[in-house]
């Protein structure tokens, strides 16, 4: 028994350590690849030209930071991102939910939905810079269109998803079509709503840059453009991790929304 | 005697085989930017008359973007690559020792299209105009500056509108005023659309060349100075090669067309085109037989197009037409030769869009002659 005892300090203390070690894995790996491509640089392994040296491209990050050129890139890019995802999901997450109601509306839909999601993005965007203009709609546009199908697709998952024998316990309760949706469907679906939600948040990023591609005047899209046109690399890398940034932030942003959300699933469980 | 003759037969079996061996074509990658295309004629023409491999080289084409392809031939990834010469300033601003080597292009092909309706008989009267480019970048936006700059304005004196490589459907949807575009080859798409009465009010465009204000550097031949250092016969006899294949295409345009069709999947050719592009290809070349001058020749190009116009459909010969727009733009006394001030002209164009990343340099080691007038210079 005493012995019991004294191991139970050395195994809180192992856990907490675990916990530590798991929450520092990522820095790690950062750190990892940040020293590999210092070393590939510095020993001159692949041509500067291609790869330019970390302190070259925080230099650029400086640069870019002071003259305010990321921050006015960055906000077009996250505003389209957000409109688009916004319009998106909510679109996805209507005709989800019909489609997960009504089966026969899968077998009109679907053709239409999957044509669209199956032709790459980059192939018909110049069309949708033409039909709905150079301005930033055509951005929402291409984004919306490509979390769309993310969104559809876990809806119709989630919701049908929902146990059979909980639907017969709301109708014998004799709970409305809001009550069933809001206490039943609602929180049953949630876990694959928000797995598909962080789906779409790293997929927004590369809407809205696809649509900057084909023609716009500002945005993340366009400073890669620019920065490589002027073989300015440094700066297409700051571009492309601000990129990454924006993605990773929303997808944490998600994750921890899910965290808290579904909290009294894992306290249950 | 028999034992004789078998020693020599076998000697000059051997010597023979020896040569063969001694003498292999070089694989050489040549980078294009756009996708394969008529416009790229010379190059098919090379590979398919044989210019290249007379030079020594097994030629594969591959397209990637402009930065792609100077960063890659920049590091010695490939021998030979084809930009524009501004790409080659704004890379050696930033430390990228590429030269230019063949000036393929001799005018600059960038051009401001708009309806005939507007009458712009004043590039001060693009004040106040909707503008589109494709984007702050590349040909059409260094064009463009310098159309304003030549008439005494600036961007901020028009409407700039981004608009990607999208010209002719905007232009015609009347969402911009004017358009930078490729002198060889939109006008030509906007006015077919106009012809079938599928650009809106537009009936006709007009077009005015950036080459028409001012002589830019335009496309050419680039390879590292590393390359020219190691090898510079091989970048003369690349050049030469090159020369010759152009020269060609200028000369016989039917013939440069048909060896096109075997590298660009879209380009019309049934039956009927090609008989008669053959036939057309052996007329000229009996006429060029005769050594006619530069302008006989560009007189035999045009004549040309209105035979056939005669048989067939004008959607059927766009392609061809836009190839011999294109000629018009490779055409030259001395082919493939660039001069000192049209580097100069560009230099300062992408000093006024503030594109320079760096210090320069001396802008004639961006650029040498030596190499297609075969080390004569």
């Amino acid at each position: 028994m005493a012995k019991n005892e004294s191991t139970r300090p050395d195994t809180a203390r192992f856990i907490a350590h675990g916990t530590i070690l798991r929450r520092l894995s990522p820095l790690a790996t950062v750190l990892v690849l940040l020293l590999a491509w210092h070393w590939i640089t510095d020993w001159r392994l692949v041509s500067r030209i291609l790869i330019p040296p970390p302190a070259a491209v925080l230099e650029a990050f400086t640069q870019a930071m002071v003259d305010g050129t990321l921050a006015r890139h960055t906000t077009t890019t996250l505003g389209e991102m957000m409109v688009g995802l916004l319009f998106g999901v909510s679109v996805g997450l209507a005709i989800g939910y019909a489609i997960a109601k009504a089966p026969l509306l899968e077998y009109i839909l679907s053709p239409v939905i999957v044509g669209f999601q199956s032709t790459p993005i980059v192939a018909y965007a110049p069309l949708l810079i033409i039909i709905f203009g150079t301005g930033p709609s055509s951005k929402v546009v291409t984004t919306a269109v490509i979390v769309f199908f993310p969104t559809l697709v876990n809806t119709i998952v989630g919701i049908r998803g929902v146990s059979p024998r909980l639907r017969d316990l709301m109708r014998s309760l004799n709970a409305g079509r809001w009550q069933v949706l809001l206490k039943l469907e609602l929180p049953s679906a949630l876990p694959v709503l928000l797995a598909g939600l962080k789906t779409s948040t790293t997929l927004a990023v590369i809407g809205a840059v696809v649509g900057e591609f084909v023609g716009s005047g500002s945005g993340l899209g366009v400073l890669v453009i620019s920065a490589r046109s002027q073989y300015d690399t440094p700066l297409v890398y700051v571009t492309v991790l601000t990129m990454t940034a924006i993605a990773l932030s929303l997808y944490s942003l998600v994750a921890l929304v899910e965290w808290r959300v579904l909290d009294w699933q894992r306290r249950s469980a | 005697m028999f034992k004789l003759i078998r020693i020599i037969s076998l000697f000059a079996l051997l010597s023979a085989w020896i040569c063969s061996a001694q003498a292999p074509l070089a694989e050489e990658r040549i980078l294009l930017t756009f996708v394969p295309n008529v416009q790229f004629a010379p190059f098919y023409v090379g590979i398919e008359k044989g210019f290249f491999a007379k030079a020594g080289f097994d030629v594969r084409l591959e397209h990637l973007q402009e930065p792609e392809v100077l960063d890659l031939v920049a590091v010695r990834q490939a021998d030979f690559g084809v930009v524009s010469g501004e790409q080659v300033i704004l890379a050696r601003s930033r430390g990228r020792d590429v030269v230019y080597i063949f000036e393929w292009f001799q005018q600059y092909p960038v051009a401001l299209v708009h309806s005939d309706a507007l009458k712009l008989t004043d590039l001060e009267q693009l004040r106040g105009l909707k503008v589109g480019i494709p984007g702050r970048f590349g040909a059409n936006y260094s064009g463009l500056t310098t159309l304003l700059s030549s008439a005494g304005l600036s961007e901020s004196d028009i409407e700039v509108n981004e608009i990607g490589f999208n010209a002719a459907e905007v232009v015609c949807l009347g969402a911009v005023d004017a358009a930078m575009v490729y002198a060889n080859n939109e006008p030509l798409q906007i006015r077919d659309r106009a012809a079938a009465g599928d650009c809106g009010d537009i009936t006709d465009v007009e077009v005015i060349t950036v080459a028409s204000q001012v002589d830019l550097v335009s496309n050419g031949l680039i390879v590292s100075r590393s390359l020219l250092e190691a090898a510079p016969d091989s970048a003369t006899a690349m050049a030469l090669a090159l020369k010759e294949a152009l020269q060609f295409s200028i000369n016989n345009p039917a013939a440069a067309y048909l060896a096109s069709l075997r590298h660009v999947d879209t380009l019309p050719g049934d039956e009927s085109l090609i008989a008669e592009l053959e036939a057309v290809a052996e007329r000229q070349a009996q006429f060029l037989a005769a050594k006619p001058d530069r302008a006989g020749v560009a007189e035999s190009r045009a004549e040309l197009l209105r035979q056939l116009a005669e048989q067939f459909d004008a959607s059927v010969l766009t392609q061809f037409q836009v190839l011999l727009n294109t000629i018009e733009l490779w055409d030259a006394d001395q082919l493939g030769v660039s001069a000192l001030a049209s580097w100069e002209a560009m230099r300062d164009t992408l000093a006024l869009m503030g594109f320079l990343g760096g210090e320069l340099g001396d802008l004639s080691d961006a650029f040498s002659n030596e190499y297609v007038l075969g080390g004569s210079e």
